[in-house]
């Protein structure tokens, strides 16, 4: 058991390290990381603008007392905007540091691993998966409402919006996993 | 993997979200005291109300009363403004259905067939939606000269118990 835990941390490690030194992969993955944040941005933006279509939109998933809409309608706006703001500045500061790093100059090197980036990702894994877990119960109760994703155009909570919901989750988790410390071995068996 | 890159990394997470409701809160204090009363949906409702006089401003519109008091006449062509699913599951009896953006279907039968001057009452699926309006201002912008949007939805009409039907 133990053994199996230590190979399987060698293999994420050694598996991450390829990644992060691929230079497409690792420009590849830094594109990814800068449209989640720009995605999440511009979705808080659209519910901030517009605070009392989102509250609409809150109230009709049926599922938060009447008292608690106005609180969600005001802070999960702010959550978008401020992680994706974070991981947008992060990720422009990554494409920069690594130009910087690539012509030879070493300070290009304090502009690497984004601003708080592991913890944008956490709380943005967190946020897609209760979305997804409101969605999935709200079409399993059957209710053929308005997602309020405050995304391009006005969606219907079904499945088209909750398989785009888990590929952010999945894109957030992996984000997040690459974006780990590079050197960890105290793994805890 | 460290317990103490989960512990910062939570320990953000957890500032940057005492930040967002610190920030959400400060910026919609009303809409949350609103909501907070149970006023909200009422708020909403005038909200929606005032932004439908001036989208749709040229549209007339009938409660739930007037619109069973056209149906009851027998005259007026009731017209549905939802998508083909719901409209097949349960619709007004007699009524046709006509989801906004479908426009190619009013260049075909039956609406080629519908006199200009026949009352329609265009109708959606509930209070909140503005399906109704968005499909009574293109058919008077087809020359229908007797539109009119019944704003209560086919919600309030169900739960009234008046005449439905389905295609299943």
């Amino acid at each position: 058991m133990k053994n199996a835990s230590f190979f399987l941390a060698a293999v994420h490690r050694d598996l991450r390290a390829r990644w992060r030194h691929s230079v497409w992969l690792g420009a590849g993955t830094t594109l990814l990381g800068l449209g989640l944040g720009a995605v999440f941005f511009y979705a808080g933006l659209q519910k901030h603008l517009a605070p009392f279509q989102f509250a609409e939109a809150v109230m009709g998933y049926r599922l938060l007392p009447q008292a608690l809409v106005g609180v969600v309608a005001a802070v999960v706006p702010w959550v978008e905007l401020i992680t994706g703001f974070l991981l947008v500045v992060g990720y422009l500061g990554e494409v920069l540091g690594r130009m910087l790093t690539a012509l030879g100059l070493d300070s290009g090197r304090f502009l690497l691993g984004g601003v708080k980036r592991r913890s944008c990702l956490l709380i943005l894994t967190g946020l897609e998966a209760v979305f997804t877990l409101v969605m999935v119960v709200t079409v399993a109760r059957g209710l053929k409402i308005d997602c309020g994703c405050g995304l391009l155009f006005q969606r219907e909570v079904g499945p088209a919006a909750i398989s785009e919901n888990l590929l952010t989750l999945v894109l957030a988790a992996f984000l997040y996993w690459l974006a780990l410390p590079a050197g960890e071995n105290a793994i805890k068996v | 993997m460290k317990k103490s890159v989960w512990v910062g990394d939570l320990a953000w997470a957890g500032y940057l979200l005492v930040l967002a409701v610190f920030f959400g809160l400060v910026q919609h204090w009303p809409m949350v005291c609103l909501a907070w009363r149970g006023e909200l949906p009422a708020y909403l409702a005038k909200v929606r109300e005032s932004r439908r006089l001036v989208r749709f401003q040229g549209v007339k519109t009938v409660n739930l009363a007037q619109a069973l008091a056209l149906y009851e006449k027998g005259q007026a062509l009731f017209v549905d403004a939802r998508e083909p699913d719901e409209y097949a599951e349960l619709h007004i009896k007699g009524a046709i259905n006509l989801p906004p953006g479908d426009w190619e279907a009013l260049d075909k039968p039956p609406w080629t067939e519908i006199p200009k001057d026949r009352p329609l009452v265009v109708y959606c699926g509930s209070k909140a939606c503005d399906n109704a309006l968005k499909v009574a201002e293109k058919l008077q912008a087809l020359g229908f000269a007797r539109v009119e949007a019944y704003l209560g939805g086919f919600r309030s009409w169900d739960e009234a118990g008046y005449p439905v039907d389905t295609l299943l």
